[in-house]
């Protein structure tokens, strides 16, 4: 209730901003320094300066966050103003001439982080944050050069209290500066009000109140966030410095959003995984689990080939492990031969081992995430994308969620929904269990037959539908594992086709996928789901990074199993030869995110022990295989999968993809039929589901630490 | 034209004295008014004039030489003269009875790639007559030889070896010219700003070859590499500091031009 | 001497020895003379386990090493640098592990192919 409360008061505040913002659409001349610059009405001084180049000095504004204006940094002269203004928070008045870099502007900075430097520890040493530290910055670039701090009496410095936070955030809270920028995130993008401040001046104090973790999806976010070392990473605690670390641009796989990364490595070793700024696709946000991780990238790794002997994995080399599976295959006809290929799993990798079982005349490839394939399948690729982006959310005024969880499935769309939410009157609702989206929807029930009734008109939610102008309807990979996927899915589509505007170049209809490797694979041609090699029951099995048990060894009689990956998990444990791959720190690989997006990871680190990079393992099991596929080096791969599929080399842009009208007759003959007795349901439920999702993720130690935190925390009275 | 060289002389001869009588004065800027007194070092105004009579006297008797004369930080005189002019330059400093520069410092190697003459070669002169230094700058190529010093200055030998051996510039007329800081068969010029850091090669002790042995450079362990920029620097327009400048012969309060070659 | 024309002098270069083409050969092959002389002296003072055969082919490879270069300073420059090598070598200032330096024999041959860089760990 509380929740609600603070929620929809803060989203009627930013409305009243947004409305005023849109009426006056005048552009007025201010003067920054002397440079002219033309602005609209209501833009504040600081974005004027941004405008034309000139960065004002602040530590509470952030520009993904709302105005405090608490900091007081950010003060600069205005000509003929009595005093110095905020600069974040005064927006600008015809003709001011604004000045960054006056005495008075100088003075006021110098006063202001004398300030903030008196109840400051001179802790730097031994503080996280040093090195990217925005008071080490300001104070060396705006600082006064001399001290007027004189303890003579000993007294000391302010001291705080550390919160716990939970086990991801460390807190130094006499570091804290009292920016709120911490607060007004967990309020305002993660949608969970724990923290807040108390005390007012000397006394004022960032906190949670009462003893409460601060347990979120995003709440690592903080880290960056705060512009001193008041919060800062537990699991990265004295491990490196910022400038010894080498920094590689990369993508988040652990969900199928493809968020970007910069990986921190220092000696071979991942360190830290931070956010990079991509306003299509994460803004400058990243979930918990690709920020925390990456220790599971050290932990059970397979590092050496193995081959089964007398019912036990014995460690061999390269030859003799690609040597057994090449006897293997050459005394094993095509058609009993399957591959089936798991969520992490790239386009490269994908390229190559669908070019080496094709050679051998094998068709059964197949990914263990299921996708209904009966009806327009997967031919389409509008049928299996989020055809309106990730950014479409925030022009769409109605989204209606099937059978998923995005907060948990992909935090940082969430994210999204919630600030279009705040900001642009989205409406959300939900058919599928009901579960905390940290915004307000209406519940249409849980049962796949809504779906229908809408479609049909005969629901109360319907009319609804109808008058909305863009309505985006997602429908949840989970929700399409389902024996009846089929049915949900073309009952979806069809409910997508009859709100689809035909005028309006505006997509109704979306899949939100759960693993980043299954649109590569769906473009790639990969058959959705495993039901086909359970039916097969080859001689012949070649799992690439399958860790989903999606088949079982016992199913299979006398089935010769091959796995490749980086982790020693579920799909190791039945395999008769294991080969070592890459995880996504250590190769350089496509990926394509949900909506489409192509997307390139770079290599950070050097793969632990014999591993080798994956399209080479399938490269060099072809030689032995006596196929030899025609490509040595990934840019050869790269022409390859282009002849495939030439949207997977066009990185970092969309492929328009809009075939909704040749779908929708393709739904002639459906597999199964809707089964209504049976709710839709979500796997990740609550925060503890959402940490152990992948192998990655489950070898984890920070991970299963925030899973115990999790459940704890749900006995917390508070 | 005599009467003012006789003046630089004299003024040489009273620096010392200069020195001593301000000693005083610094005792009571460190008792009384410290927080107003200077942090950096002011250069002496009769040093700085002696110092640019000397420069401009050599100018002047040496005009197809010299291409610049030049104070740098406050109180250093530098020459900065043709190729060509090596020779005759630095033996008219030792020569002349005005300038008596008889000690040869050391010479040093600049490489700057950019540049169309990549390498700086420095003279440091020194006079014990008159307690005063000179740097003579002259630039070459990588394949245009410079005019050894050896006869003039003995000392010059061995620093001109090392120049050959770090930068790779030749000396002209050179009497041993060879390396003298790398190994036999070493192959570069490690000063180069173009020869990385690691090298090129490493070199270990073979048991089976009862050897030693030289290989490619195979890094067994992360180079060490440190990213001086701070990841959340948005403010480059407060970062230029101010300088002031300490002025050349011909302004003495302007900016000091970089040397044109 | 009569020109016709005018020389741009910015491009008339200070010679390091030679002035010439013919001049500047005349010094590569001298010196690629010197070295071949040299090989018994130099088999017989460092006991090197190659046979003289080996040292012709090193030395060949050497110069060959440097076959395209046309510029008469550099081929100069290049000439001095193999001087002091010989010089170097002669005068026994190297040891045995310099001289056998210059045929890398503890360096194992790179795997070029891709399944042999595959198995090597490339």
């Amino acid at each position: 209730m509380l929740r609600r409360g603070v929620s929809s008061s803060l989203r009627n505040a930013l409305q009243v901003q947004k409305r005023s913002a849109a009426s006056a659409p005048e552009k007025i001349e201010v003067f920054i320094d002397d440079q002219s610059v033309m602005v609209e009405p209501g833009t504040t001084v600081l974005q004027a300066a941004a405008m034309v180049g000139i960065e004002i000095p602040r530590f509470c504004y952030h520009e993904r966050l709302s105005v405090a204006g608490n900091c007081r940094m950010c003060l600069v002269e205005v000509e003929k103003s009595p005093k110095p203004v905020a600069a974040c928070a005064m927006p600008v008045m015809k003709g001011w001439r604004i000045k960054t870099n006056s005495p008075l502007t100088k003075k006021a900075r110098e006063g202001v982080m004398e300030f903030l430097l008196t109840n400051h520890p001179l802790d730097c040493p031994i503080c996280d944050q040093g090195g990217e530290c925005d008071l080490q910055d300001q104070s060396m670039a705006f600082g006064s050069d001399r001290s007027r701090f004189t303890d003579v009496n000993y007294t000391g410095k302010r001291a705080v209290e550390d919160k716990d936070l939970g086990p991801l955030v460390k807190t130094v809270m006499t570091r804290c500066i009292q920016c709120t920028r911490c607060v007004r995130f967990a309020s305002e993008i993660a949608g969970i009000p724990t923290l807040g401040s108390t005390g007012r001046g000397q006394e004022m104090q960032i906190g949670t109140y009462v003893e409460k973790m601060f347990l979120s999806e995003l709440s690592g976010n903080v880290i960056d966030l705060c512009p001193v070392g008041a919060l800062t990473s537990k699991p990265y605690t004295f491990t490196a410095r910022p400038w010894e670390t080498r920094k590689t641009e990369s993508i988040d796989v652990l969900d199928a959003v493809g968020s970007n990364i910069v990986v921190s490595t220092r000696a071979g070793d991942v360190m830290r995984v931070i956010p990079k700024n991509n306003d299509d696709v994460n803004e400058e946000w990243i979930s918990d689990k690709a920020r925390f991780s990456y220790d599971g990238l050290k932990r059970q790794r397979l590092t050496t080939p193995m081959v089964r002997k007398n019912g036990e994995l014995e460690a061999c080399d390269w030859q003799e492990a690609l040597m057994v599976v090449a006897n293997k295959i050459a005394t094993t006809p095509g058609d009993r031969m399957a591959a089936l290929v798991g969520g992490l799993s790239d386009a490269e990798t994908l390229t190559a081992l669908k070019d080496l079982m094709n050679h051998l005349e094998c068709e059964t490839l197949c990914t263990e995430e299921k996708f209904p394939m009966d009806g327009a399948g997967t031919d389409l690729r509008s049928n299996y994308l989020l055809n309106s982006r990730l950014t479409g959310v925030e022009e769409a005024d109605l989204v209606l969620i099937i059978g998923c969880n995005p907060r948990f499935e992909s935090p940082v769309f969430n994210a999204r929904i919630r600030k279009s939410w705040i900001a642009n009157e989205l409406d959300v609702a939900v058919i599928g269990p009901k579960v905390d989206l940290t915004y307000t929807y209406d519940h249409l029930g849980d049962s796949p037959k809504t779906i229908a009734d809408l479609a049909s008109g005969n629901h109360e939610f319907s009319q609804r539908l109808k008058t909305a102008k863009r309505p985006m309807i997602i429908v949840g990979s989970e929700a399409l594992q389902r024996e009846d996927g089929g049915a949900i899915y073309s009952a979806a589509h069809k409910l997508a086709l009859s709100l689809q505007n035909t005028t309006e170049d505006w997509k109704v209809f979306n899949v939100l996928h759960r693993v980043a490797g299954q649109v590569a694979a769906l473009d790639l041609g990969y058959r959705a789901g495993a039901d086909e090699i359970a039916a097969n029951k080859p001689a012949l099995l070649y799992m690439l990074g399958a860790d989903e048990a999606a088949v079982d060894r016992k199913d299979l009689q006398n089935c010769f199993i091959v796995y490749q990956g980086h982790h020693g998990d579920r799909g190791a444990e039945q395999a008769d030869v294991i080969l070592p791959g890459c995880a996504y720190t250590e190769k350089q690989a496509t990926y394509v995110n949900t909506e489409g997006r192509t997307q390139q990871t770079f290599p950070a680190v050097t793969p632990p022990g014999l591993a080798r990079e994956d399209w080479k393992i399938i490269r060099a099991l072809s030689e032995f295989a006596g196929v030899g596929l025609p490509y040595d080096n990934i840019e050869e791969l790269r022409g390859r999968m282009s002849e495939i599929a030439p949207n997977l080399v066009k990185y970092s842009v969309v492929e328009e993809a809009n075939y909704f009208a040749q779908a929708g007759p393709l739904f002639g003959k459906l597999a199964s039929a809707l089964r209504s007795d049976e709710k839709l349901d979500t796997k990740l439920k609550g925060l503890e589901d959402f940490f152990m999702t992948d192998s990655i993720s489950r070898a984890s130690a920070t991970m299963a630490k925030c899973v115990q935190a999790a459940m704890n925390e749900k006995k917390n009275r508070h | 034209m005599l009467g003012r060289l006789a003046r630089v002389a004299l003024v040489a001869r009273q620096a010392p004295l200069n020195r001593g009588a301000q000693a005083p004065a610094l005792g009571r800027l460190l008792s009384t008014d410290a927080p107003s007194a200077p942090t950096i070092r002011r250069p002496d105004a009769p040093v700085r004039q002696q110092l640019t009579d000397v420069g401009k006297y050599a100018a002047a008797c040496l005009p197809r030489f010299v291409q610049k004369v030049q104070l740098t930080a406050g109180d250093e005189l530098e020459l900065l003269i043709a190729p060509e002019g090596v020779i005759p330059v630095i033996a008219f400093l030792r020569d002349n009875h005005m300038t008596q520069f008889h000690s040869l410092a050391d010479i040093a190697g600049v490489d700057v790639p950019a540049r169309k003459y990549r390498f700086e070669i420095v003279y440091n002169l020194l006079s014990i007559r008159y307690n005063s230094r000179i740097r003579v700058r002259t630039y070459t190529d990588e394949l245009t030889p410079i005019d050894s010093i050896c006869e003039i200055f003995k000392g010059a030998n061995w620093y001109e070896r090392e120049i050959w051996d770090m930068f790779g510039v030749m000396f002209h007329d050179h009497p041993d010219l060879r390396r003298i800081l790398t190994d036999y068969g070493f192959e570069g010029h490690p000063q180069r700003k173009d020869f990385p850091l690691s090298g090129y090669v490493e070199v270990r002790y073979d048991d089976a070859l009862r050897r030693v042995v030289v290989e490619p450079l195979e890094l067994a362990q992360e180079f060490r590499k440190f990213d001086l920029k701070t990841p959340w620097e948005v403010f480059p327009n407060f970062r230029s500091s101010e300088e002031v400048p300490i002025g050349n012969l011909d302004s003495p309060q302007g900016k000091i031009e970089e040397p044109k070659k | 001497m009569r020109f016709s024309g005018t020389i741009d002098y910015s491009t008339v270069v200070k010679p390091v020895m030679s002035t010439t083409m013919p001049e500047a050969k005349r010094r590569v092959m001298s010196l690629y003379k010197a070295w071949f002389r040299a090989i018994p002296t130099i088999m017989d003072k460092f006991d090197i386990s190659v046979s003289e055969k080996d040292c012709r082919v090193k030395i060949r490879e050497k110069f060959e090493m440097n076959r395209n270069v046309s510029d008469i300073r550099t081929i100069d420059l290049l000439v001095m640098k193999g001087q002091m090598e010989l010089v170097e070598t002669l005068r026994l200032f190297k040891t045995k592990s310099h001289v056998m330096a210059f045929f890398r024999d503890s360096v194992p041959e790179k795997p070029k192919d891709f399944l042999s860089k595959f198995l090597d760990g490339q």
